[in-house]
């Protein structure tokens, strides 16, 4: 049992489970462990990387940012719309970037100054911002964009790894440094875990979480970037429902929907799987309809599993106090029977 | 001697080696390969029914056929079944494009894999694709809903337009096509468009909109409904309200959908044989990895029962005309 308990909490179910199916993808897949197949669905999931790490952070302190897919798309098309009108690469990413972090202060804004619940906030700002993004390009795209950024869109760093990961792998460390190494980090647990106490605890939660939101416009801006090269298309209809993709990874990675709990191992471990399975799904010639049956079904039955895994990690927990404390009062007796 | 053949031989070899992924795009088939399906949605009844045209003709030249769609019709969501199709070793991939422009860069990856591309039912750019199986000129179907219109109505009276959106491109240029017509040509002077209304893709909209059109205009003999929710919602519509018949309808939706009103001759549908689409499309996605076809105008490629096509500008291969659908030819459309 003792040798069995680092893989009986959530990270080492996921991370087994994780290895499980590339193994057996890389096994028994036909055309998986493939230079290009790898490559793509690398590429694939570049986007969604990027925006759980901001969320992860955001449900942490018991709060949510639905509009990313949306400030995604806004960002998008204010990087087309200044390419179309011959403004230069660098100050067109900048100003996507600023959009970006203007768009989560408004979220943050309305939730910390005006304590609203960014549930719904967000659910509002989702349609605002992609509504603008609308008011900008209308239903027309831009795809006549500068080599520079549809060469990062498609080209790879080496053979297999997709340029447009680097974002990702640049900020994942900075993330995980931030939450698991500093006072910030333990701050944002802290909010998470009982906002009252962590007020009468001196922490200034209002200033972390609006700091939060705009970090989540800024790397939803970085997504926006990223994807407008991946699709060589600046559009605002782009990664239309993928604040649910991202909410699902957060979930399955452990990060717990009422927040203080979870961490970077488990998210970037459902990432991964989520990934692995979505493209062996696709290899084995299985639709995208029935594609979404699965993952919806591994969220719930990973939910149950983990409780249940809970519960006997308690039980056995609580054997074992019972077992020592009657030891403990058996000793007594022994002892007093002298 | 021996040892310059030696080199030689392993030089060519090695350039076998190196050359083959580079080039294979170029390779021609000689036996018939595996393609690919790329619809737009996955569960699409429209892209099931061109599917079974696909297996018809693969019985009859062999090869194989697969079909894959994400559950979403973006873009993004159709570049994951690129790759995997890519990776799954098609030999031809029949995309049917969400976004022209966005589904290219991976379309143009895959052919640098070796993957022939061709597009159906909706164009991908043309830069990214071999050939294009479209299944109707845009232009002759809005002027088959008139004339279809005017012969139910005897060329005479009110009719209106249920529309889908106000923004729609393919409907504004029928629309505006058939206005022009309308007041040119001296066989449609006693037609009158009273309205043009729109059903916003809804079918309870449509449904609304139908009775509203009947009641603002006592004397309507007619509506012409170019949008394929649209077409049936009115038709249910006027049943309920108990008018059919007495206002017509025409316009463009799957025949399947209609067969009970147009074998009454309450409606008349301008339509195409979308089982043929997959056949055509299957006949030519087997031309294309022979290298029989390659997208030059005035090429010709024959696909079984259909016959002969000719490749039209901008690799543009045509279906055939779109037909109206009568009492008498019903039966023979699956969808």
């Amino acid at each position: 049992m003792r040798l069995l308990r680092p893989f009986l909490n959530w990270d080492g179910l996921l991370a087994t489970l994780a290895v499980l199916a590339l193994t057996y993808a890389t096994l028994a897949v036909p055309n998986f462990a493939t230079g290009f197949n790898i490559s793509q669905a690398i590429a694939g999931i570049s986007e969604k990387a990027l925006l759980v790490l901001p969320m992860a952070l955001l449900m942490i302190t018991r709060e949510i940012d639905l509009s990313v897919a949306s400030m995604l798309a806004l960002t998008s098309v204010v990087l087309g719309a200044l390419i179309q009108a011959e403004v230069a690469m660098p100050l067109a990413i900048a100003a996507a970037l600023l959009t970006g972090a203007a768009a989560g202060l408004v979220n943050g804004m309305l939730v910390t100054r005006l304590g609203l619940s960014s549930l719904v906030v967000t659910l509002g700002t989702m349609a605002l911002f992609r509504g603008l993004g609308y008011v900008i390009l209308g239903p027309s795209s831009v795809n006549v964009l500068p080599d520079a950024l549809t060469d990062f869109g498609i080209n790879t760093l080496g053979p297999i790894l997709p340029w447009t990961m680097i974002p990702f792998l640049v900020l994942a460390p900075i993330f995980v440094v931030l939450l698991h190494f500093t006072p910030t980090g333990r701050r944002i647990y802290a909010i998470g875990g009982n906002p009252d106490t962590a007020r009468y605890s001196g922490v200034n939660a209002r200033r972390i979480r609006l700091m939060l939101f705009v970090i989540s416009g800024l790397v939803s801006a970085v997504a926006g970037i990223v994807f407008t090269a991946r699709l060589s298309n600046a559009r605002a209809d782009n990664a239309i429902g993928f604040e649910l993709d991202v909410i699902t990874v957060a979930l399955l990675g452990g990060i717990n929907v009422f927040g203080g709990r979870g961490n970077y191992a488990g998210v970037f471990c459902a990432l991964a799987l989520i990934a692995t399975l979505r493209n062996v799904l696709g290899l084995s010639q299985i639709g995208g309809d029935a594609q979404g049956i699965v993952i919806g079904l591994l969220l719930i039955v990973s939910l149950l599993a983990s409780n249940v895994v809970q519960r006997i990690l308690a039980a056995v927990q609580w054997r074992n106090t019972v077992k020592a404390q009657q030891r403990d009062v058996a000793n007594a007796g022994t002892t007093k029977g002298r | 001697m021996n040892r310059f053949k030696t080199t030689i031989l392993a030089a060519t070899a090695l350039a076998c080696v190196v050359g083959a992924p580079a080039f294979a795009a170029d390779t021609c088939h000689t036996e018939a390969v595996k393609v690919g399906f790329l619809p737009k949605l996955d569960t699409d009844p429209y892209f099931q029914v061109a599917k079974t045209g696909a297996e018809e003709a693969q019985k009859e030249i062999g090869g194989s056929v697969i079909q894959q769609a994400p559950s979403q019709a973006t873009a993004d969501a159709q570049i994951e079944f690129i790759n995997n199709l890519v990776s799954q070793k098609v030999d031809v991939i029949a995309i049917a494009g969400n976004d022209a422009n966005a589904v290219a860069p991976a379309l143009k990856r895959a052919k640098q894999q070796g993957v022939q591309v061709i597009a159906y039912d909706s164009d991908v750019a043309a830069a990214a694709r071999t050939v294009f199986l479209n299944q109707a000129n845009t232009a002759q179907l809005g002027q088959l809903m008139l004339d279809s219109m005017a012969k139910m109505i005897g060329n005479e009276g009110e009719f209106a337009i249920l529309s889908s959106t106000p923004t729609a491109s393919n409907q504004n240029a029928w629309i505006a096509s058939m206005k022009d017509r309308l007041a040119k040509d001296p066989a449609f002077a006693k037609m009158k468009l009273v309205q043009v209304a729109f059903g916003q893709e809804s079918e309870q909209i449509n449904q609304q909109q139908t009775l509203a059109l009947a009641q603002a205009f006592p004397n309507l003999k007619g509506i012409i409904v170019p949008a394929g929710i649209g077409l049936p919602a009115a038709a249910r519509a006027l049943e309920q309200a108990g008018m059919t018949g007495k206002i017509k309808l025409s316009g463009l939706a799957p025949a399947s959908l209609l067969r009970k009103y147009i074998k009454a001759g309450d409606v008349q549908d301008v339509w195409w044989n979308v089982k043929d689409l997959g056949y055509l499309t299957y006949y030519a996605a087997q031309a294309v990895a022979q290298c029989k076809l390659t997208g030059k105008a005035g090429e010709t490629f024959k696909a079984g029962r259909l016959g002969e096509y000719t490749v039209g500008e901008k690799g543009e291969v045509l279906l055939g005309p779109p037909v109206v659908v009568t009492p008498d030819n019903v039966d023979s459309f699956a969808f």
